[in-house]
């Protein structure tokens, strides 16, 4: 999928972004090249702006400077390029909840111009491979968390995107729903497409990808395989603390209240 | 026993109002004084209909009024709810109740409160105007028993069937709805008092006849004909208003059973199998192929399902009939208020993309260039043409015919449908450049902060509109006064019509690149909350 574009073209590459939201720094000068072909993690803190980056990626949000390139096409200037190339799944948008599962996949599929036949073939894959298949005459509305995670991915796979970028895909999803999301990324990477997610849970991050970033207060503050950013550190968890500056808050002095012994 | 639930189930809908007036003192206040305006009402209805004693049509009025008070009885629990805790029996589900105690205790408890109060002065005022001797008086009292039963019992079975419907999804789609019933409703009443201002009260006659047959209005009915001495009537209607809450009650004992043994709306909702398949609707199969089919069908779609969208639709389909019609049943309508049936819908399209919510990501995703903008809002004005074009010619010719007024009915349809392109016209290129969100809960309809926006948004592009019919509605005025001009007015339907779809299209072209680049911006206007 990815040699159309040629080999040594990262899928994502980003140039001086930055966003502000009136007095508030979101996004302060990234610079980052993500290879193709990887399952990547996005980590950080909540606020380190995770989503900002991802939207601003993504085509959602405008940047107020910086330049971003998915598999070679700028963004801003050859949307027609990049849209067709990437899937999405934002966090904290809603989805046409008004619609079932079932119809809502129909309509981003034929919204992308994809033949109404294919759209239907692939979307009863989809949903059967989701585990959506019984739910999939039910309103989106009425679908639980885990569902409405599934129901989006599903939407964002049915055009088959060389490039997947995912919000916190497992956030407020059960270990079931979980796995299965799990299964079908791990597919879909081992076919040399690129997973771009983010998330704040590092022993996820840690079993799934194998090229990570780190954010922190709007700056990317390390980046590369796996065992470049975690270096010496026994677990990720334990790497990303000491570079997020969170190690030195021991609380053993305080609260030495709390527990057994006297009350 | 059972008068031991019955009492324990009054006491503690006394406790619920005492305990509810307790929290604040706000609450408290509202609650007297909405007690005093009601009782005041009350009150002030009941020295009216004393007053209308003997007047010729005083039967019809009390006649009516009680089926008006029925009816917003059976109304009010679908609407609100949450107002009368112990109006939700699944609450008493864990106690060891049969069904036929607990009926007969949740009945009584429901003659407690202000509601009750003032039907109950409403019933007696309706009563006492057409009570005109003794025998009549004693039929009265059970008469006015009997109505008020009858409400309360409407009340309880409309509720209890509804239940299921108020706890789910469903039901608070319905209370979105709510507000709009109100509107609508006090159009209706308005147009009907203005008519009998004009007409006076003889109007009410018709009507109250077939009421006088229909529980509980029949008892007063019944009240009225032993007054004029037509004591067979008389019987025939309290037999019928007698038999009415036996029925309720009977209805109300069994759906409650069936709600109390079975489980509630969310299991039943999650266990529910696979329903038929909806994907290609018959609707979809009619639509045309590629983009424009399939905006089309997802803006048909939420017409119908999304609340919000819904009680828009509703709104604007509802007034732009009443306000040509109604004014035509009068006798003191123009035949271009039909116009109106057009403008109101033609303001659907405004803020095409607020309507999306925060959902139009996934519409910014897939739109890459000035000409899938312009398919996109292509698609959305031609599903809101699916409905308005037949719409607004119904409701043209219907006004024609009831004003007999044949010759205008080319040129006011002309007009319309210029109307109705210019409102698409600048409501397309407003959707584009002065989009804000509609919150998804509540009445409201804009979010704090963006009221001047929607402001903006749907007057400035209103008085555009207008505008922009200029040179139809000079061609309209130019026909008619100038010589000769009455045979050239049937050329004002084909010309309304062109001009029309001519703004449309040039106004989707030049809504469209600026759709195309302000997607960001767009999605982030939309995205408040």
């Amino acid at each position: 999928m990815t040699d159309a574009s040629g080999a040594g073209t990262p899928a994502v590459r980003v140039q001086g972004l930055w966003k502000r939201f009136g007095q508030q720094v979101a996004v302060a000068g990234i610079d980052l090249e993500l290879p193709a072909g990887k399952f990547i993690g996005l980590v950080g803190p909540n606020g380190a702006g995770k989503t900002t980056t991802l939207s601003m990626v993504t085509g959602l949000l405008r940047p107020d400077q910086g330049s971003v390139s998915v598999v070679g096409h700028d963004v801003w200037r050859d949307p027609v390029a990049v849209k067709a190339r990437i899937g999405v799944l934002p966090e904290g948008l809603r989805l046409f909840e008004r619609l079932s599962g079932r119809e809502l996949l129909s309509y981003s599929g034929r919204l992308r111009g994809l033949p109404g036949a294919e759209v239907d073939k692939r979307a009863a894959q989809l949903l059967d491979v989701l585990d959506l298949a019984g739910a999939q005459h039910k309103l989106v509305v009425d679908y639980s968390t885990g569902m409405r995670k599934k129901i989006g991915l599903a939407a964002a796979l049915l055009h088959n995107p060389e490039v997947l970028f995912l919000d916190e895909p497992f956030e407020g999803v059960d270990p079931v729903s979980a796995q299965i999301i799990r299964g079908v990324l791990e597919r879909y990477t081992a076919s040399g497409a690129t997973v771009v997610f983010s998330s704040h849970v590092m022993e996820l991050v840690e079993s799934l990808c194998d090229w990570v970033a780190v954010m922190a207060a709007g700056r990317i503050r390390a980046h590369g395989t796996l065992d470049e950013v975690r270096g010496e550190a026994p677990t990720l968890q334990t790497a990303f603390l000491e570079l997020v500056g969170a190690r030195g808050r021991d609380a053993s002095s305080d609260l030495d209240w709390l527990g057994g012994g006297a009350r | 026993m059972t008068a031991g639930t019955t009492s324990v189930v009054v006491r503690l809908k006394l406790s619920l109002l005492r305990n509810g007036l307790r929290q604040s003192a706000g609450r408290r206040a509202a609650y007297v004084f909405s007690a005093v305006l009601a009782l005041l009402f009350a009150a002030a209805q009941l020295l009216g209909f004393v007053a209308l004693r003997g007047h010729a049509h005083a039967d019809a009025v009390a006649v009516l009024a009680t089926a008006v008070l029925a009816l917003g009885w059976t109304v009010m629990p679908l609407f609100f709810p949450g107002g009368d805790e112990t109006l939700d029996p699944t609450r008493l589900v864990m106690l060891p109740l049969r069904p036929r105690p607990l009926v007969r205790a949740l009945l009584a408890a429901s003659l407690v409160g202000i509601g009750p109060l003032f039907s109950l002065l409403v019933l007696a005022g309706c009563a006492v105007s057409v009570a005109h001797s003794a025998a009549a008086w004693l039929v009265a009292v059970v008469a006015v028993a009997l109505a008020l039963l009858v409400c309360v019992a409407l009340a309880r079975t409309v509720a209890t069937a509804n239940i299921r419907l108020l706890t789910s999804r469903r039901g608070r789609d319905l209370a979105v709805l709510s507000g709009l019933v109100v509107a609508i409703g006090a159009q209706v009443v308005n147009f009907g008092v203005q008519r009998l201002g004009s007409s006076g009260l003889g109007q009410l006659q018709p009507v109250g006849d077939v009421l006088r047959w229909v529980p509980p209005a029949s008892a007063i009915g019944a009240v009225d004909s032993v007054s004029t001495g037509s004591y067979g009537v008389a019987a025939a209607q309290l037999v019928l208003s007698a038999a009415a809450p036996a029925v309720l009650l009977a209805v109300w004992g069994r759906s409650l059973t069936r709600l109390m043994t079975t489980p509630d709306a969310s299991t039943l909702q999650a266990a529910e199998p696979a329903g038929r398949d909806r994907s290609r609707t018959g609707l979809a199969r009619l639509l045309p192929g590629g983009r424009t089919g399939t905006v089309m069908e997802r803006s048909l779609r939420y017409v119908w399902r999304d609340p919000k969208t819904k009680a828009a639709w509703v709104t604007s389909l509802a007034i732009g009939l009443i306000v040509p019609v109604f004014n035509a049943l009068q006798g003191t309508g123009s035949i271009y208020f039909a116009c109106f049936a057009a403008g109101m819908l033609g303001i659907q399209m405004y803020n095409q993309f607020g309507q999306d919510t925060s959902a139009f990501w996934l519409v910014a995703t897939t739109i890459s260039s000035p000409r899938d903008a312009y398919v996109e809002l292509r698609g959305r004005a031609l599903a809101l043409l699916v409905i308005t074009l037949p719409y607004a010619t119904l409701v043209t010719t219907l006004t024609t015919a009831l004003l007999g007024d044949w010759p205008k009915l080319p040129e006011v349809l002309g007009l319309s449908f210029a109307l109705l392109g210019a409102m698409l016209a600048t409501g397309a290129w407003t959707s584009a450049r002065f989009p804000y969100s509609i919150p998804q809960e509540g009445h409201k309809n804009v979010v704090p902060g963006q009221a001047g926006l929607a402001w903006i948004s749907i007057f400035g592009g209103m008085v555009s509109a207008a505008l922009l019919c200029a040179p139809v509605i000079a061609l309209t005025i130019w026909l008619n006064v100038s010589e000769g001009g009455d045979g050239w007015s049937w050329a004002l339907l084909p010309a309304g019509g062109l001009y029309g779809a001519g703004v449309t299209l040039l106004g989707l072209h030049l809504a469209a690149p600026r759709t195309a680049t302000r997607l960001p911006e767009i999605l982030l206007a939309v995205s408040k909350t």
